[in-house]
């Protein structure tokens, strides 16, 4: 691991990819930023071409604008790691004057910490505009901002009041590990009670460790410090949990229902921070997207698709988050939705919603967001206003916000479809 | 159900991969880009050159010697493969297989090619024709007076000449950007208060013959050159040029869309970094995904990797050149593989490639198989410089058309 994560920024792994560049312009033609903004050069721009000229240095303030949605490293021939030199370079332009704001969004469990208690008061008051205009000025979360909706019952204490597991449809599978994030715990608790639910039906034993935040928000705010020992100390916890659960307790699977965060521990945290800990590389092993651990289950055959409730003449408009694609396993949520008698999933081909974690929230982010969103909003509208799947909390906040529509995640609807749950498309069950 | 793996989502690999997916099979795309398909001229280039100028491509690539990969795949290939890829694209690919037409590049040459966009129809070079050659201010690389000139220079396939004029206009796209790229103005014309605004600056163009612009007419929007005759009262063309290459990106964008609806697994980003082989089968493939290897197991593989620009064709710091990924056996030419002369002859180095049998299936030079089932389409096949005869779009589909019948004879098989 390294010991200063900033010092590894702008170096070694993603420097070394940089001569690989041919300037063949894919990565141009796909990136969200440059689609919706002037103001932003692109990826190869700012990426491996201001790279050559940074020694450790900041070259260009523009490549600020760079959301991290990874797409071009995604579409990059070349195997250069274009976004993950941005996020370093960001890292290194902001390291001696860090935005307050940035200090705070970036702290996840505080903000949900301090909304629980006074949930109702804390939804209220983020609708209160003067408060929001105020909120805007001094601390830089524009004003329009969606912000995530807090339940009076985190997860925790759902799981200390419930009272049984849901029993398995048929025989045992043995235990999960569920990673639920910091928004799964505190504000989309529903997409984590069902996932939980779901994976209970099909007859997993669930643990659910306490666990704390996985470093995202702060790695992609340029906190590496304090990001890489939130990812270890989250690696020590879910291996902690494993360990009580028996001798192979390191190879137990970890189902994540957080896109991003399961991104953050699969890669990122390795290759935008450096950290080779062979704690992370266990955790890194066994962490699985929900979609992409049920859809092995699919491919086995081993999957109780007769159980499945048909859903007739349902579109559901899906958009994989940008950092789900960037996990490389294809769009496995596609053919479990599709499992679904009656489904017909419409994939948005989108490469980004706008949001890209805590992008969307700042006011001077918040009009390239919202451009970037406009065409996946338009694409909900069209397919089905009501409803839309999407696998990652931030994305579903600005989905909300910005196409009206209900959005869930793939959870949802399975809980739906296996006859668990009959509240899939009522818009007052959101968190 | 039988499975399939293709490997690389270049023209090869999402042919193979659709009609893969017509024969039955279960198929999934691994790719590691976007494919090679996005930087292509958006014209499906047949025979060019053999070294003179080709005009029935079908026919002289019937008389291609081996181990040129038409002489490996058959002209009844080739032909399936220009059908099929008219079948699949109807609005986007005229022409025939069987005459090559003459299109101006970027620099002015004669390009020959034999499917074209309807958008490039009107530009086609025959004699007598009248051309305004309109560069954009704010978009770079185009240059109106070396394409008129140069035009002007040469003789047209028909042995006639064209008068070339080199003209300009402002039009800006995004307020303030002086040079916006090629997707950015593409974007803007999909929407008609943009094309409105352009054929409202070509309306002051001199002449009264086919207008040819840099290839930005639209990326969604189809027929954008259609609504610009309709207002400017002329025809209107496209010359493809550098990429991003907007023609490229509409064929890509349209054969991934027809994956997508068929449902054919695509996993995007994922490296093949290995494979499992017994009994002289590959049993499955290793993809680098994040945070860990997976294996996608398989009844067939096809490997349309592309060649030495995707990293399929590797030179070690031997001077040795290898196929990366299985260790094939590759046709190399005897002596230097690279000489000093930048402009004269072409290089021995890009004619190396996966040596073949005429079912696709990667081969020994004594003619042994190397694994049954793994074939292979495309840019990594040895005896051709696509480039310089004008062919590449032309072998990526008679070899994906080949490689699928050998695929589908072994499904009847099992």
């Amino acid at each position: 691991m390294s010991e200063n994560a900033l010092e590894f920024a702008g170096h070694t792994l993603s420097r070394a990819s940089l001569d690989c560049c041919v300037k063949c312009t894919i990565c141009e033609t796909q990136c969200p930023v440059l689609e919706a903004t002037p103001l932003f050069p692109g990826p190869k721009y700012v990426g491996p071409q201001a790279e050559r000229f940074r020694n450790g240095a900041s070259v260009d303030a523009s490549v600020d604008l760079c959301s991290m949605c990874g797409t071009c490293t995604l579409v990059c021939p070349q195997g250069v790691k274009i976004a993950e030199l941005n996020t370093q370079a960001i890292a290194v332009a902001k390291a001696d004057h860090m935005p307050l704001r940035d200090r705070l969004i970036s702290n996840t469990q505080l903000m949900g910490a301090a909304m629980h208690p006074v949930a109702p008061v804390a939804n209220a008051a983020l609708q209160v505009k003067p408060l929001r205009v105020a909120i805007e000025k001094t601390v830089g979360i524009h004003r329009d901002a969606p912000m995530p909706h807090a339940p009076t019952q985190s997860l925790r204490g759902w799981l200390r009041r419930r009272d049984e597991p849901v029993a398995p449809a048929a025989g045992s599978r043995g235990p999960v590990i569920f990673f639920h994030g910091c928004a799964g715990s505190n504000f989309e608790v529903d997409a984590s009670k069902k996932a939980i639910e779901v994976l209970e039906f099909l007859g997993y034993t669930v643990t659910v460790p306490k666990q704390g935040c996985c470093g995202q928000a702060a790695k992609s705010n340029g906190l590496f410090e304090s990001a890489a020992k939130q990812t270890l100390q989250l690696c020590d916890q879910l291996i902690a949990a494993g360990a009580q659960l028996g001798e192979d307790g390191d190879e137990i699977p970890i189902v994540g229902v957080a896109g991003s965060c399961a991104g953050m521990m699969k890669h990122e945290a390795r290759e935008v921070m450096g950290i080779t800990d062979e704690r992370l590389v266990n955790v890194s092993s066994r962490m699985r997207e929900f979609t992409e651990f049920v859809a092995e289950l699919l491919d086995s055959g081993d999957f109780p698709t007769e159980l499945l409730r048909p859903m007739p003449d349902t579109v559901l408009p899906y958009h994989q988050s940008c950092q789900v694609k960037s996990q490389y396993i294809g769009q496995p949520a596609i053919r479990v939705m599709e499992a679904i008698p009656g489904v017909t999933v419409k994939e948005s081909g989108r490469a980004c919603c706008g949001m890209a974690g805590t992008y969307g929230l700042k006011k001077e982010k918040y009009d390239i967001a919202q451009a970037m969103g406009k065409p996946l909003f338009d694409f909900i509208q069209d397919e089905n206003p009501a409803i839309a799947v999407c696998e990652a909390e931030p994305c579903r906040w600005h989905i909300r916000k910005g196409s009206g529509a209900k959005a869930v995640h793939p959870s949802q609807v399975l809980h739906h479809a296996f006859g668990l749950s009959d509240d899939l498309f009522d818009r007052n069950v959101i968190s | 159900m039988s499975t399939a793996i293709v490997i690389g989502s270049g023209l090869a690999g999402l042919t193979a991969a659709l009609r893969l997916d017509e024969a039955g099979f279960d198929t999934t795309i691994v790719t590691m880009g976007l494919g090679g398909l996005q930087l292509s001229q958006g014209t499906i280039d047949v025979l060019g050159y053999a070294p003179e100028r080709v005009d029935n491509p079908l026919e002289a690539a019937g008389t291609r010697q081996d181990p040129h990969p038409y002489a490996v795949t058959g002209t009844a290939a080739l032909a399936e493969g220009i059908d099929w890829i008219q079948r699949t694209l109807p609005d986007l690919l005229h022409g025939d297989g069987e005459h090559n037409v003459a299109l101006p590049s970027v620099v002015g040459a004669m390009r020959p090619t034999a499917l074209y966009q309807p958008s490039m129809a009107s530009g086609i070079l025959r004699d007598g024709l009248d051309l305004s050659i309109v560069g954009i201010r704010q978009y770079k690389d185009f240059y109106p007076e070396l394409i008129a000139g140069n035009l002007e220079r040469q003789m047209t396939p028909d042995g006639g000449r064209v008068s070339a004029r080199a003209c300009w206009i402002d039009f800006e796209v995004r307020d303030g950007e002086c040079d916006s790229s090629a997707v950015t103005f593409a974007r803007a014309l999909d929407r008609d208060e943009g094309v409105r605004r352009l054929a409202w600056a070509l309306a002051k163009i001199p002449g009264a013959g086919p207008i040819g612009l840099p290839a930005v007419l639209g990326l969604k929007t189809p027929n954008v050159h259609e609504r610009l005759r309709e207002l400017v009262g002329r025809e209107v063309f496209e010359i493809p040029g550098l990429p991003p290459s907007i023609p490229g990106m509409r064929l890509n964008e349209a054969l991934r869309a027809l994956c997508t609806r068929r449902r054919i697994r695509l996993v995007q980003g994922a490296k093949v970094i290995g494979f499992d082989a017994a009994d002289s089968r590959v049993s499955s493939i290793r993809t680098h995904a994040a945070g860990r290897d997976v294996d996608y197991p398989a009844d067939v593989i096809i490997y349309a990797g592309g060649g030495f620009e995707s990293g399929a064709l590797e030179v070690t710091s031997h001077g040795r050149v290898r196929e990366s990924i299985f260790g094939l056996p590759l046709i190399t030419p005897d002596g230097a593989l690279v000489h000093g002369d930048y402009w004269g002859e072409e290089q021995p180095l890009f004619s190396v490639g996966v040596r073949t049998g005429s079912d696709m299936r990667a081969c020994t030079e004594d003619g042994h198989v190397v694994y049954e089932n793994l074939c292979v389409a495309g840019s990594l096949l040895a005896g051709s410089s696509r480039w310089d005869e004008k062919s590449g779009e032309g072998i990526a589909l008679a070899s994906a058309v080949a490689a699928v019948a050998t695929a589908s004879s072994m499904k009847e098989d099992q």
